[in-house]
């Protein structure tokens, strides 16, 4: 300890005498570039303007001016006053080049938010709090955390090809590169970042019928337009052919995301009976938990309870429910959906 | 450690005063190898050593447990104007974006149902029931902004939309002659009565109007937090000091002994939020014979569930209690507590 100290005790007491005592000339306000300007700046803004007379904005219709402004006149097509940005992008150098896609010109544009979700605002407000004060892990001044071992091989051998080449994965079958886990901070609290619903209908393959219900129920449920997928390979045993349509999912974001997981646990799982939780079995090990709901569980979502006629008999699907969150490990995850409200049951996967 | 190492140790413990220029330099330059060699051998330790404890403790602190105790927001809050007023913007934008609705899907036709759909849809012009009146299609849908003064974006002319929407049928604003014209039988409106629906609970509470402090049901958007009165008539949060117990252990006897057994409350993970610090103008002396110079105390995070504060049988002689939201708590205690518990508080 005492060995460590010295180099600064040292080389204080050395300094101290040795640096030059630097004066700096009598301080002049007058020496910035940016003081000139200052003077030049108006002082009133723009924003103070107040708004106009109560008298002019009732008066005010734009529709009938419009209106006015085209009597006995022949407008030219609606095309010539629209732009329409380019249907292919042609590379940067083009000099066509199409709006960025939060304009509300463009062919990508997609409106929204149109809320600020209060399970997100639960989130802000509580429960990345809570997490933080959960899974801190204090560490003492001047601690160094342990070295981690190197986690990949080396190619050892007298092969040439080894030179430059990418290290080996963990031996053995079956193991795979887990994610690290640093330490928490209030930059990396975890949170849910997508919520992925897909519905598999083996039956689609005699009766395509199934699909479209899937589809709607899916869609109804996510507010997101699902997208169908085909099966990659035959599997005898469960009458599978590749090729075929058998399943539908649909990815939420954000705002859809978090409207998904409250609807699902206020109205939904509530209502489901002797519903013992989630399986503690899930988690993939990178922060995705998943769970099936049956047919009838589906049902019990709102947007399929209020018009429940209009879909075929016995043809709502089941469906599984991934919630995407960024934590690295199981144990982060589960205590976010915890905090959300999901409960879990059974052997836990950490 | 060797002999070398000893000099150089010796040399730099009076460094500071009575060593000539040239023999300064010269240590600083036998320092600085010594450095390094000191430097390579710590690197093969990889594992932390945990600083080792004085033998003899001379000076310490007084050490507290605290509890932040605090009610988290029981409703969404209030959107700022333009927030409001740029969802409204996003959601007529997806009126003139989005695919019609699809009528028949929801409505069987030709259903009472379907008729009261027609009849509103005439009015509102567009499927949504809370942006007001505004048309996404056709020659006009341009005009989807709002004109000064207008209440559309205004989150409680929303909800009553909505709230209409679901107790009328939509016959009641047409004038009587019409409505024999246009409705083909009188049994197919008299079916679609709909009965009063249960307003939302209001926003603002009783407490929140008689400014009682001591409610919890008081500013239901915002964090509250619990605040006491100690025997000094100082205003913080409840403490005690540490006796031969986890902080969270302490903090459970904190409550327990401060504001009775009436509340549910769960003490957030087992490290403290934050601390304060007490400097003594002049050190204590404490029986064991340690020099006192001041207290430390760590804050831990505690949440309410339900039940109230009861400081009739505390055993601190707290004199009174409070709920406060943070920006209140500013104003009851003391600066220099503020400014090493402000950063815990949450804005919300």
């Amino acid at each position: 300890m005492a060995l460590r100290e010295l180099p600064f005790r040292t080389a204080s007491g050395l300094s101290r005498q040795v640096r030059p005592a630097i004066s700096t000339g009598p301080f002049s306000p007058g020496r910035n570039a940016s003081t000139a300007a200052i003077q030049d700046i108006e002082d009133s803004s723009s924003l103070a303007v107040p708004p106009p007379s109560e008298e002019l904005a009732k008066s005010f219709d734009p529709v009938a001016r419009s209106r006015l402004r085209r009597q006995g006149k022949k407008q030219l097509p609606a095309s010539r006053y629209q732009y329409r940005p380019p249907k292919y992008y042609r590379g940067p150098l083009h000099p066509h080049q199409p709006p960025p896609a939060s304009n509300p010109a463009s062919r990508e544009f997609q409106p929204g938010p149109f809320s600020l979700p209060r399970l997100e605002q639960t989130y802000q407000s509580t429960i990345a709090a809570d997490i933080l004060t959960l899974t801190y892990q204090h560490h003492p001044p001047g601690y160094r955390p342990p070295k981690l071992e190197n986690r990949l091989r080396q190619w050892t051998g007298d092969s040439p090809y080894f030179k430059n080449r990418p290290l080996r994965g963990p031996r053995g079958r079956g193991e795979e590169l887990r994610l690290l886990t640093p330490p928490r901070t209030f930059r990396n609290i975890p949170k849910i970042t997508k919520v992925t619903v897909h519905s598999y209908v083996p039956a689609a393959q005699e009766n395509s019928a199934h699909l479209h219900v899937a589809g709607m129920v899916v869609q109804a449920v996510s507010n997101v337009r699902a997208t169908a997928h085909k099966s990659r390979h035959n599997v005898v045993g469960w009458n599978l052919r590749a090729g075929k349509y058998v399943a539908v999912t649909s990815q939420m974001e954000r705002e859809d995301a978090h409207h998904f997981l409250a609807k699902l646990v206020d109205v939904v799982l509530p209502r489901i009976k002797e519903w013992k939780g989630v399986p503690g079995s899930s988690g993939d090990g990178a922060g995705n938990m998943s769970f099936g709901l049956t047919p009838q569980q589906v049902a019990l979502f709102p947007e399929i309870e209020v018009n429940y006629d209009a879909y075929p008999p016995k043809m709502i699907p089941g469906m599984h429910i991934t919630v995407h969150t960024d934590a690295t490990n199981n144990k982060d995850a589960r205590l976010l959906l915890q905090a959300i409200g999901v409960p879990f049951y059974g052997k836990l996967n950490d | 450690m060797n002999a070398g190492h000893q000099t150089t140790r010796r040399l730099a413990a009076g460094a500071g005063k009575s060593i000539c220029r040239s023999c300064r330099d010269s240590l600083s330059r036998n320092y600085a190898s010594a450095a390094a060699a000191a430097v390579q051998t710590e690197d093969h330790v990889s594992q932390h050593i945990p600083p080792v404890a004085q033998a003899s403790p001379q000076t310490s602190y007084q050490v507290n447990a605290g509890v932040v105790l605090s009610r988290p927001p029981q409703i969404t809050r209030d959107l700022h104007p333009f927030e409001s007023a740029f969802f409204l913007y996003q959601r007529r934008l997806n009126e003139r974006s989005a695919l019609p609705f699809t009528r028949y899907f929801y409505y069987k036709e030709r259903t009472p149902a379907d008729r009261e759909w027609k009849r509103k849809i005439k009015q509102r012009l567009t499927p949504a029931r809370d942006i007001g009146r505004y048309k996404g299609y056709g020659e006009e849908a341009w005009n989807d902004e709002v004109l000064v003064g207008a209440k559309e974006s205004d989150f409680n002319w929303q909800v009553e939309r909505l709230l209409e929407d679901a107790e009328t049928t939509g016959v009641e604003d047409q004038p009587a002659q019409e409505l024999t014209e246009t409705t083909p039988s009188p049994l197919a409106q008299k079916k679609v009565e709909h009965e009063a629906v249960e307003r939302p609970m209001s926003r603002i509470t009783e407490a929140d109007k008689k400014n009682d402090v001591k409610s919890l049901n008081r500013l239901l958007q915002r964090t509250l937090y619990f605040l006491v009165k100690n025997k000094e008539g100082q205003w913080m949060f409840p403490q005690d000091g540490l006796q031969k117990e986890t902080l969270k252990e302490a903090a459970h006897r904190v409550l327990e002994y401060s504001a009775g057994v009436n509340m549910n409350t769960w003490i957030v993970g087992n490290v403290p939020i934050g601390h304060y610090q007490l400097d003594y103008p002049t050190s204590r002396k404490t029986e064991s014979g340690l020099n006192e110079l001041g207290l430390k105390t760590f804050f831990m995070k505690a949440r309410i569930m339900a039940g109230q504060a009861n400081l009739k049988e505390n055993q601190f002689g707290l004199q009174d209690f409070q709920w406060l939201a943070k920006e209140e708590v500013k104003t009851q205690v003391e600066d220099k507590y503020w400014r090493s518990i402000k950063n815990m508080l949450a804005e919300r």
